[in-house]
């Protein structure tokens, strides 16, 4: 058997995880180039025709990928839709030509499970220690990440010197992509955590706070999104985004118990779960609002199954809190352009009312 | 005395595979089970109303079914239903159908049961739960739920008693299986014109739902390893069942849904033998559109058959039918 190439998809900044993770396993691995509009368009052409949007970029990734001769593909499993995405994709890279062999990465009953599945899935002879360790350092590595992005997120739109933060980010990203052991991450992190605390803000005293749910994968991708989080925060918004690889790696370690936290906490406005994460979308508006936040964007890919679901609360909530919640649908022909134009209104309006222009 | 309890059925989604088990349930509980009416034009546009606008045909239909029974019941039955099988799961709408319902129709009593096998959470406890709301003997409940259970059982076996027979009734048109979950091949305004339309052109519909669900379990794994949704296994199992006993398929999809966005997919990659199409119904969707698209079917599967046939009567002449 000639030797594994891996790829896997993008998901922001994550790919560094990934990548470790596939290095660990002994296996050379081909990183998907940057995602570009050719990308989805190639994915689509492609994909069923009503299928959420991931699936449509996930595709694209996984082609540009096997072109650079990557011929083992990890797919993660999830709770709606995309607990059937690799089925169906290995169906079409089959029929388009392309000799390759996926290895779901399955969460199982715990993270014990998915340690051990994912090793026998991989054939590999690291011990179960090695692969232990491999998930280690590729989820410390998701917590570098989100600290130094969760940071940028919150002030960017706050630095005196444009682009200070970006430079920093920048860097230590690209640092965390060439570390080795997790000590070096942790040192890496408090560097970054220092350098960032040292930027120079100007913060105004109460500034417009807003929290991004919805979508797992259109939340974390910003090619996906258009970037919303940058957006809003370079118009002097705080922005918040709950949902992070850390946040995952909470939840595999809670279980159950952690959808029954987030209905117990949801004021009565969930009672079962929704799947996914549309439990999460619709507990986080209320307590979100019940912290005084000034709005909530919720993204989601066309037709998705949980987050549908949540609207339902959510518009009701919305109207019945006067509380903002802007939805916004992407699909492969989402234009640029009109998901701006509704972003800049939402801003507006929320400026207007923090300055008391418009009540309700 | 006080009047009887009026248990509100939807006549949407689950209730076309579970209206049994649920109207015995209640009955000899003393309650008395009102069913909204057959899917109509005003259903439908009341459901697009209620729901958010992404939701499938099949969810708007059902909130336009609850609001039907708003004012004509006490309490509305809407399950929910995440997992029946362990490591399985339903569509999440299935789990969230209580949630949607509540806050999308204001000012109903919904009741619930809770099946979900993943968290240990079984239908017989929740069910028994569910019916000491109406009575106070423990015993008349698990007796009503044992005969409820039954007859279901009784019902399913029935149905696919039935379809079977007709594999062996001779036939000349052609033998279709029209694949959709029950709650789309069961809706007046979905499946049931499809499945009408067909038959006034010749045609014999096999329904993928009216078919041994333990069979199917079976089979569907040689289509599909992967999938997680019970009734698409359903699905499948009956699509590999028939797929050399008919001489078309029919997938009958409501936009958007997303199990079948997939499994369409992967069957129509997958199942090279046999010809398939594939219907997607919205709430916009015109009949003739539809009839002409149905008319087209028939009349290309007739000829394949003729030519088929024709083939195997040459060489047996008993044979009704050559193995495709």
């Amino acid at each position: 058997m000639e030797p594994r190439k891996v790829t896997f998809p993008h998901m922001g900044e994550y790919w560094i995880g990934f990548k470790a993770l596939a290095e660990r396993m002994g296996c050379e691995v081909v990183v998907p180039p940057r995602m570009t509009v050719q990308t989805l368009e190639l994915g689509t052409r492609h994909s069923p025709e009503f299928v959420c949007v991931p699936f449509k970029y996930n595709l694209g990734n996984f082609i540009e990928a096997i072109e650079l001769g990557a011929n083992t593909i990890i797919q993660a499993v999830g709770g709606c839709r995309f607990g059937y995405y690799a089925e169906v994709q290995a169906a079409i890279l089959k029929d388009l030509g392309y000799d390759v062999k996926f290895i779901r990465l399955d969460a199982g009953r715990n993270p014990l499970d998915m340690v051990r599945g994912f090793r026998d899935k991989m054939g590999t002879n690291k011990s179960f220690r090695d692969v232990k360790d491999a998930f280690f350092f590729a989820a410390r590595l998701g917590l570098a990440i989100d600290e130094i992005q969760d940071f940028a997120r919150k002030n960017l739109g706050f630095q005196v010197t444009p682009g200070q933060i970006e430079r920093i980010e920048t860097k230590y990203l690209a640092r965390l992509a060439a570390a080795t052991n997790i000590r070096e991450v942790d040192a890496i992190r408090q560097e970054a955590k220092a350098e960032l605390g040292s930027v120079a803000l100007d913060r105004p005293e109460n500034p417009l706070r807003v929290a991004i749910l919805g979508e797992l994968y259109l939340v974390l991708e910003p090619f996906s999104n258009y970037d919303i989080g940058r957006q809003l925060a370079l118009r002097g918004i705080e922005v918040h985004q709950p949902l992070t690889i850390t946040e995952m790696i909470n939840h595999s370690i809670k279980g159950f118990k952690h959808v029954d936290e987030l209905i117990a906490h949801s004021g009565g406005w969930v009672d079962h779960h929704l799947g996914a994460h549309g439990t999460e979308s619709v507990s986080l508006s209320y307590t979100l609002m019940k912290e005084g936040f000034d709005g909530v964007i919720h993204l989601k890919p066309f037709g998705c199954m949980p987050e549908v679901n949540a609207m339902s609360a959510m518009q009701k909530l919305s109207r019945e809190y006067t509380f903002p919640i802007l939805f916004i649908s992407y699909d492969s022909q989402t234009a640029e352009t009109g998901v701006n134009t509704r972003i800049e209104a939402f801003c507006d309006m929320l400026e207007m009312r923090k300055k008391g222009v418009v009540s309700a | 005395m006080t009047a009887r309890t009026r248990i509100g059925l939807p006549r949407a989604m689950l209730y076309h595979k579970y209206h049994v088990l649920w109207s015995t349930f209640f009955e000899e509980l003393g309650c008395e089970t009102v069913v909204s009416p057959q899917t109509n034009k005003r259903i439908v546009v009341r459901g697009a109303a209620l729901a958010v606008d992404e939701s499938c045909l099949s969810m708007k239909i059902f909130l336009g079914h609850v609001e039907a029974l708003k004012g004509l019941a006490d309490h509305i039955l809407v399950p929910t239903i995440a997992s029946e099988i362990k490591g399985e799961e339903a569509c999440v709408k299935l789990m969230a159908a209580c949630d949607i319902a509540r806050h999308s129709v204001d000012d109903i009593s919904l009741i619930t049961y809770v099946v979900n096998e993943r968290r240990a959470i079984p239908e017989k406890r929740e069910m028994l739960r569910l019916g000491k709301m109406f009575s106070k003997n423990p015993f008349k409940v698990r007796a009503a739920y044992k005969k409820a259970k039954l007859t279901q059982y009784a019902h399913d076996r029935e149905l696919a008693r039935e379809q079977k027979s007709l594999l062996n009734q001779p036939w000349d048109a052609p033998r279709i299986l029209l694949v959709g979950h029950a709650y789309n091949n069961h809706d007046e305004f979905i499946g049931m014109p499809v499945k009408r339309y067909l038959e006034s052109l010749g045609a014999t519909v096999f329904d993928s739902e009216a078919f041994d669900h333990d069979l199917a379990r079976q089979l569907y794994a040689n289509i599909s390893t992967d999938v997680k949704w019970t009734y698409n296994k359903q699905l499948l199992g009956a699509v590999e069942y028939y797929r050399d006993k008919v001489d078309g398929m029919i997938f009958l999809v409501t936009f958007p849904c997303g199990p079948d966005s997939l499994m369409v997919e992967l069957c129509q990659r997958k199942l090279t033998d046999v010809p398939i199409a594939t219907l997607v119904l919205d709430e916009l969707t015109g009949e003739a559109g539809l009839r002409t698209r149905l008319e087209s079917l028939v009349d290309i599967l007739r000829m394949e058959a003729a030519n088929k046939q024709g083939d195997v009567a040459s060489k047996e002449s008993e044979a009704p039918r050559g193995a495709a």
